[in-house]
């Protein structure tokens, strides 16, 4: 369900403290739909914390989150079961999500080119297919909102461009990508920078945003 | 190379929610069957412990009063020890098992539920994977004991059913922990420390004060009583089972209760 004027994730005044160290002070966030949006900062700024709050993995302090459609959430470090085999986590989560068919795990096996691996058990993968596991489950279900916390960790240049393509292809069909990232070269492929400082989110459009016509 | 057309949706058709179990059931079995440490301590631990209890605690008879009854039995004290010791490895063994398991796998299993798993179906399917196991292994366990000691068709099944009940509790005593405690060492330390203190002191060889009524609180209590009363005095003290299956599921149900309010998630979609 999308909002009338396109929003999809808003979050409003969102405070989260760690003992006395206060990560956010008031943040805000509102993204489309069909928008892809960065949020960048300093290590430590709290980039990771804000996504998990988003996601509904970690409880705010104070603040009002709210998402239309569903959501997937990919975590930074890779939350697989090293036990299961690539194939048996894609029938697990697609269980899950009670899904009919398995067809969208293909699609995205075949971009990320990592297949061959279906049959290998998680814990025996190395760390990019670990990766490349991790942020299937998350798309697996094709959702409406996206919230990726630097999803491309140890992927090769082909696959990270790869990885562009899926973005891209999400934002196309009016999926709202919010990605954490710390590469400066890439960031006019997003619609808009969320800049995350003091606790406090700054939003910068870019060129791309002219360019894809987000509004 | 171009982009496949992603457009193209999957059915829409969702799957029932009872589909769940099944494949949660499959996985959680399979989760708990991988460990190959458990696997390799129940192969080689099981006889070892067996033959070193049976040479340290030798034949010599023993007389004791089983606590439940009141009966005094003279009894040879190898057998004795070899139902403490049988009792023990499966305390450690399930213990440990199943804690690795489900401390591995709890962040894993938080993702299952955030991305739409019900909670109650991955209870389920642990909780009988919790039981298979734990049955598998004391079945294990009172079959190796016969190549040491025959104790007769009723009290073997009287030690089966002590050794499943004390796995049961030691499984549950293994998922508590495995949601409780933060790091691997603690875990092992509790169910190694707990289960030979709690075996131990149940055995009047090792404990000469084995009738005191403060191990009526522990949970090796009933199943060893149980055991012990089927082995040597041919009487079922169904009681004292359920005393047993009664901390089993104590555990189980605080175990539970934790995992359900660790893998919860706030969903913020409308």
């Amino acid at each position: 369900m999308t909002a009338a004027n396109g929003t999809v994730l808003e979050a409003h005044d969102v405070h989260k403290a760690y003992g006395r160290h206060r990560v956010l002070n008031g943040a805000e966030l509102e993204v489309q739909a069909g928008q892809l949006v960065a949020v960048v900062g300093e290590n430590g700024a709290g980039k990771s914390t804000l996504l998990r709050i988003l996601a509904g993995t970690l409880a705010a302090d104070r603040g009002e989150v709210r998402i239309a459609g569903t959501l997937g959430y990919c975590p930074q470090d890779p939350v697989v079961n090293d036990n299961l085999t690539v194939g048996q986590h894609l029938r697990y989560f697609a269980s899950a999500q009670r899904l009919a068919s398995l067809r969208r795990a293909g699609e995205l096996m075949d971009m990320l080119r990592f297949g061959q691996f279906k049959d290998q058990a998680a814990g025996a993968l190395s760390g990019g297919t670990r990766q490349k596991l991790n942020l299937t489950l998350a798309l697996l279900h094709d959702p409406d909102v996206l919230l990726l916390d630097e999803p491309y960790q140890g992927f090769d240049w082909e696959t990270y461009l790869r990885f562009w393509d899926v973005a891209c292809d999400l934002r196309a069909r009016g999926k709202a990508v919010v990605i954490i990232t710390h590469l400066v070269f890439e960031q006019d492929r997003f619609d808009v920078l969320a800049d995350l400082a003091d606790g406090r989110l700054t939003r910068h459009d870019t060129p791309a945003k002219d360019r894809h016509g987000s509004t | 190379m171009a982009v496949p057309d992603l457009a193209r949706r999957q059915p829409t058709v969702p799957q029932p929610a009872f589909r769940q179990f099944p494949t949660a059931w499959r996985f959680a079995l399979r989760n708990q069957a991988r460990n190959r440490l458990a696997a390799l301590l129940l192969v080689v631990f099981v006889p070892l412990w067996y033959l070193l209890m049976q040479a340290i605690a030798g034949h010599k008879p023993l007389t004791f009063r089983l606590f439940s009854t009141g009966q005094v039995f003279t009894v040879d004290g190898g057998h004795l020890t070899l139902i403490s010791a049988g009792l023990n490895s499966v305390t450690m063994i399930v213990g440990f098992g199943i804690f690795a398991a489900i401390r591995r796998t709890l962040a894993f299993d938080k993702r299952l539920v955030f991305a739409g798993f019900r909670q109650a179906t991955l209870i389920a399917a642990k909780t009988c994977a919790i039981a298979v196991i734990a049955v598998a292994v004391a079945c294990y366990t009172a079959m190796v004991l016969l190549a040491f000691w025959r104790p007769g068709a009723g009290g073997w099944l009287a030690i089966w059913a002590g050794f499943t009940v004390m796995a049961l509790t030691y499984g549950a005593f293994g998922l508590l922990l495995g949601v409780l405690v933060k790091g691997d060492l603690e875990g092992f330390f509790l169910i190694v420390m707990g289960g030979l203190m709690d075996t131990f002191l149940q055995n009047p060889l090792g404990n000469p004060l084995a009738n005191k009524p403060i191990l009526e609180w522990f949970p090796s209590f009933g199943p060893m009583q149980f055991a012990v009363g089927g082995a040597f005095g041919h009487q079922a003290l169904w009681g004292h089972l359920a005393l047993g299956l009664a901390w089993a599921a104590g555990f189980a149900a605080s175990g539970l209760i934790i995992f359900q309010l660790k893998t919860r998630t706030r969903r913020h979609t409308t």
